[in-house]
């Protein structure tokens, strides 16, 4: 109990770091409105959804939680503080408080390898327009974001880093760096450390861990944190505490708001999603299968992006955002290509080897 | 006293009772249910405690947060015991210094831990008050090294070390000291030979809040301290969050039996119990 409350004033942390900013998102009045949905949709009683808070909480309310409401009839109930931990908890002792969280694939088939935690989609109710990759058996990713290189503009004349080639040459691009680390259940960037190693970006899957764990030893030295929560890095780029570090790419719009000049590289990036879960036993299944399939249609979708540096995984939702705002989504074509899709399935199964093998290595 | 023991009277059971029941339900229950999970998960066994031994991750983490609270510990004292001293023998002082022990005593760990990163950070007040005096060519790194750690745990934890020793000291006679200096004792001999000796009992009692709660640090060291500065409760929210909660539990109960094991082993001291005893002179 100690721990996690501890865990929670970590995360206070964050808030309090990202309050001062204001987070950018586009005019709300140029938001798509959805106005009718399928009959099967609607219902009646309520959802109780967890949600990671905050500002993304905020946006979720506006994209697609009220007009949820208002189009089927089902009350939504928002709670911060999804954590697989809880999950896992609740299904345990029974007593299963949410009917859908906001998680990723890894944190879900990760505890569906241990036991029974989670509930089947019903694809039937999701639209033609999330693609195949987003979707499987145990959830539906529904917010895609990407983790990806980024740097103070102010640090090296001008010069801008484009890989992660650059990222390990502290020579061309002098100072100190910081990046994942394992500390909040998170899973190291190999993918980087094996780039930079020279690893082709379509070539990473299956990771070779020693490979990455010997490119990682030459930038060691130079890194001083291993961050564990998003705020985390904003603070170092911020404070000047690093030149360089890797990022959430949300986070990044809020610091140059605020007028850092720092920049995001998307190269080489990781596309990352999240995704929402059904926990087994949840009182209102029923409206949260049918909320998974209407937060995952197209206007909704746009209407998250629209309102916080996230994209899409409904390639309709396309139609609805502006090019100047496609600039800064993950999902927008031009960038997206410069992403490496995350490989959740592969993490999953190995990292039970390769999570203790990657502390033994940061602690020799 | 005594009469009121053995009359059995219950006023003291009853008394207690509530805090009794909230700490059975609310601290016991819990701890108990969580070790379990590391003799029992996934059936019953002490492999993850025969393990540990051969564990390079648990050692180092172990060693490195003893080794902390040790510094800790030898940091406050060092620091504490000076300050102590002014609190009693110096009654003017004693409100303004007790406030200034105080204040930031009530201040958020969290807080403190992040003006820490303030002061210390590559361009922090330190940094830039030095190279702005001309005293660095480049700044120092001290934010995120085990020196952070160190100094910013030192701080938190200084009103711990001082309370008992304050305590401790209040507690000697006054005229053991006139009856020293009385026989030819200079003030250095009388410190050396009456005052410091008499209040060992705070200065243990002091020594084992403070190394107890350093055992614990999670927020500060995950927050100023160096890359690969990892202690054992950061090790074992990152086992938890990553569903070993077998391994997690076995650790937990490595931290819980570490600090029992030191306070049952400090109790043993002599009068080393009249140091948490309040004004019992």
């Amino acid at each position: 109990m100690r721990k996690s409350s501890r865990r929670a004033a970590l995360g206070l942390l964050g808030a309090g770091l990202a309050a001062p900013f204001i987070r950018p998102s586009f005019a709300q009045a140029a938001w798509p409105e959805q106005t009718s949905v399928p009959d099967i949709l609607k219902g009646t009683g309520e959802v109780r959804i967890a949600t990671f808070g905050g500002t993304m909480q905020e946006t979720q309310t506006k994209a697609y939680f009220e007009p949820f409401e208002k189009a089927t009839g089902i009350k939504v109930r928002a709670f911060p503080g999804s954590d697989p931990t809880k999950i896992k908890a609740m299904v345990e002792t029974g007593n299963v408080e949410w009917d859908m969280a906001q998680l990723s694939r890894g944190s879900i088939m990760n505890l569906q390898k241990m036991g029974d935690y989670f509930e089947k989609i019903d694809y039937s109710l999701v639209d033609d327009g999330v693609g195949k990759e987003y979707r499987f058996e145990y959830g539906l990713e529904m917010l895609v974001w990407a983790q990806v290189l980024a740097y103070r503009t102010d640090a090296f004349k001008g010069a801008a880093p484009a890989s992660w080639a650059d990222f390990w040459d502290t020579r061309k691009f002098p100072g100190e760096r910081a990046m994942y680390g394992t500390g909040s259940g998170g899973w190291p960037e190999m993918e980087f450390a094996l780039m930079a190693a020279g690893v082709p970006p379509d070539q990473l899957y299956p990771l070779d861990v020693d490979k990455a764990l010997a490119s990682y030893g030459k930038i060691k030295k130079d890194v001083v944190k291993w961050w564990d929560t998003g705020a985390v890095p904003i603070q170092l780029l911020t404070d000047r505490e690093v030149t360089m570090t890797t990022v959430w790419n949300g986070r990044m719009a809020a610091l140059q708001a605020a007028g850092v000049p720092a920049q995001i590289s998307w190269n080489q990036g990781l596309l990352k999603r999240d995704a929402w879960g059904i926990p087994k036993g949840a009182k209102n299944k029923a409206n949260a299968l049918k909320f998974v399939a209407y937060s995952t249609m197209a206007i909704p979708q746009a209407r998250i992006a629209l309102g916080i540096p996230y994209g899409s995984v409904n390639v309709e939702s396309n139609k609805y955002i502006p090019p100047e705002r496609q600039t800064v989504l993950p999902s927008s074509p031009d960038i997206k290509k410069n992403l490496v899709n995350y490989n959740y399935d592969w993490w999953i199964a190995n990292r039970e080897v390769v999570i203790p093998k990657f502390n033994k290595w940061l602690l020799s | 006293m005594r009469a009121v023991q053995k009359t059995m009277n219950p006023m003291p059971l009853l008394l207690t009772a509530p805090l009794v029941l909230f700490m059975l339900a609310f601290y016991a229950v819990p701890v108990v249910s969580m070790l379990m999970r590391s003799v029992s998960d996934p059936t019953w066994t002490v492999a993850n405690y025969a393990a540990l031994p051969d564990d390079p991750v648990f050692l180092k983490v172990f060693w490195n947060t003893l080794v902390t609270s040790l510094i800790v510990t030898v940091g406050t004292l060092l620091m504490g015991y000076p300050v102590a001293l002014a609190l009693v023998r110096a009654p003017k002082w004693a409100p303004v210094i007790l406030i200034l022990i105080l204040l930031p005593f009530w201040t958020s760990v969290l807080v403190r831990s992040y003006a820490w990163m303030v002061l210390l950070g590559r361009h922090g007040l330190i940094n830039e008050s030095l190279l702005a005096a001309g005293l660095l060519d480049r700044p120092l790194r001290i934010l995120n090294t085990p020196l952070a750690t160190q100094i910013a745990m030192t701080h938190i934890l200084l009103p711990y070390m001082i309370l008992p020793i304050a305590n401790a000291l209040r507690q000697i006679d006054p005229s053991l000291a006139r009856a020293a200096s009385g026989l030819g004792a200079s003030p250095f001999a009388t410190f050396r030979q009456v005052t410091l000796p008499l209040s060992m009992p705070g200065v243990a009692a002091g020594m084992l809040l403070v190394f107890v709660l350093a055992l614990g640090f999670y927020i500060t060291p995950a927050m100023v301290g160096g890359p690969r500065e990892i202690t054992l409760s950061m090790l074992i929210s990152q086992q938890v969050d990553q569903l070993n909660w077998a391994y997690a539990a076995t650790l937990s109960a490595v931290l819980l039996a570490t600090a029992l094991g030191l306070i049952a082993v400090c109790y043993r001291l002599p009068g080393i119990r009249s140091a948490f005893r309040m004004n019992a002179r």
